[in-house]
């Protein structure tokens, strides 16, 4: 009876006729069916492109994506379109993970990291632009060296005036101090902030900028740096710190979650000590 | 001259760029010396006649780019410039960038620049 059952039921699945013996069940399924057809979801992006060795305007160049080939995020999107329709498409990448920075750009209309951006799933066109108001290097790259100068202008590192006081060992530090530090180490310089802020458009060479202005908050926070009160009067200045007036545009495109309008509140208030 | 009466700004930044490079160039040992003001006049000549005065865009590229080149030729620690042409087709096989070690010896290091044949670019890119 069971072998009748078992040839019945094989029959059913495979549509031809057993010989009459005993057939063990197959754990892995032989049959070679195709999986069953995802429906495609194309999605349109238009991305800015500009090739320094062939000087034109630039221009938005649309791309049309299956979505169901594709994982979630932006920076999928664009390595499919760089591997299968235009492997001339240049932007920064390296993580894939929203630890590095390298991905910032501009993607309908707000700064953030192409890794951790979700493809917005409604049939209209994305628009993808690199950081706004910085000079294009190609496509989706910028120049980050202004950027990079105005971070290391605020010294981002430990200095003392004595020794440590246990020579060869780490300077120790308690929970509440190394705590005050906790939403301002996290920042990957990724330059979202920065480039999301008004004020720093118009004075990108004078203004310290967000991300700046944060770092130079965590080392004027940071209990073990003898230099706090140098640090707060070297950015005391009418451009570089004074130039914000608090447009909130930072916090609103940190990638991290991190509030830099508050970190530099933080610094106008300790100014006025 | 008409054309020296007024300089646009742009134009001013072009000339002193081109200045800073001679400058530059100068400072370095005189056989080197030599060579690098030709590479440099090369460049700027094809340049000033390829590229459209109104292609604002592309010469801002031009200029920055030749500032951070600038700051380079300017470190003590650069000696010369050198240059190879290569040819459209054979561009696969002949990009060969080479830069010397300059942890080893300090009066050798050289920033090697290729030079496709019909486009001076300084920079060594893989195109």
């Amino acid at each position: 009876m069971a072998t009748t059952r078992l040839l019945l039921r094989r029959g059913s699945a495979a549509g031809r006729v057993l010989p009459w013996r005993l057939v063990p069940a197959q754990l892995h399924s032989s049959q070679a069916e195709p999986p069953p057809a995802k429906p495609k979801r194309t999605k349109t992006f238009s991305i800015y492109r500009w090739n320094p060795d062939n000087p034109s305007k630039p221009y938005l160049h649309n791309y049309d994506i299956d979505l169901s080939d594709c994982g979630p995020m932006v920076l999928d999107a664009l390595i499919k379109i760089k591997n299968e329709i235009d492997p001339s498409l240049t932007f920064r990448r390296s993580c894939r993970e929203g630890i590095c920075g390298s991905c910032a750009m501009n993607i309908d209309g707000d700064n953030g990291l192409a890794c951790l951006t979700k493809i917005q799933s409604s049939g209209s066109a994305s628009t993808i632009t690199p950081l706004p108001h910085m000079f294009v290097v190609k496509d989706l790259v910028v120049d980050m060296t202004n950027f990079y100068n105005q971070y290391k202008s605020v010294e981002p590192w430990l200095k003392r005036k004595d020794p440590p006081p246990q020579p060869g060992k780490e300077i120790l530090q308690s929970k509440k101090d190394r705590a005050k530090l906790d939403g301002m180490y996290e920042c990957i310089l990724c330059a979202c902030c920065s480039t999301s802020c008004p004020s720093y458009w118009w004075n990108p060479e004078t203004y310290l900028g967000p991300a700046a202005l944060l770092h130079a908050h965590r080392w004027i926070q940071d209990s073990r740096d003898q230099y706090t009160k140098e640090r707060l009067d070297a950015v005391n200045d009418e451009f570089k710190l004074y130039r914000c007036h608090t447009i909130k545009n930072c916090t609103h495109a940190c990638p991290k979650g991190l509030n830099p309008a508050q970190q530099i509140e933080s610094i106008k208030k300790l100014q006025l000590q | 001259m008409a054309s020296r009466s007024k300089l646009s700004g742009m134009q001013k930044q072009v000339l002193g760029l081109y200045r800073n490079f001679l400058r530059a160039a100068r400072k370095k040992p005189p056989e080197e010396c030599s060579r690098i003001k030709s590479i440099i006049s090369a460049e700027f000549h094809e340049n000033a006649r390829n590229v459209d005065r109104k292609n604002f865009l592309y010469i801002e590229y031009l200029i920055r780019r030749g500032k951070k080149q600038l700051e380079q030729l300017n470190n003590p620690g650069i000696v010369g410039l050198s240059t190879f042409k290569f040819t459209s087709s054979s561009s696969a096989a002949a990009i060969n960038i080479s830069l010397d070690d300059q942890n080893s010896k300090p009066e050798s290091p050289k920033l090697h620049v290729d030079e496709p044949d019909n486009k001076p670019a300084v920079n060594a890119t893989i195109g």
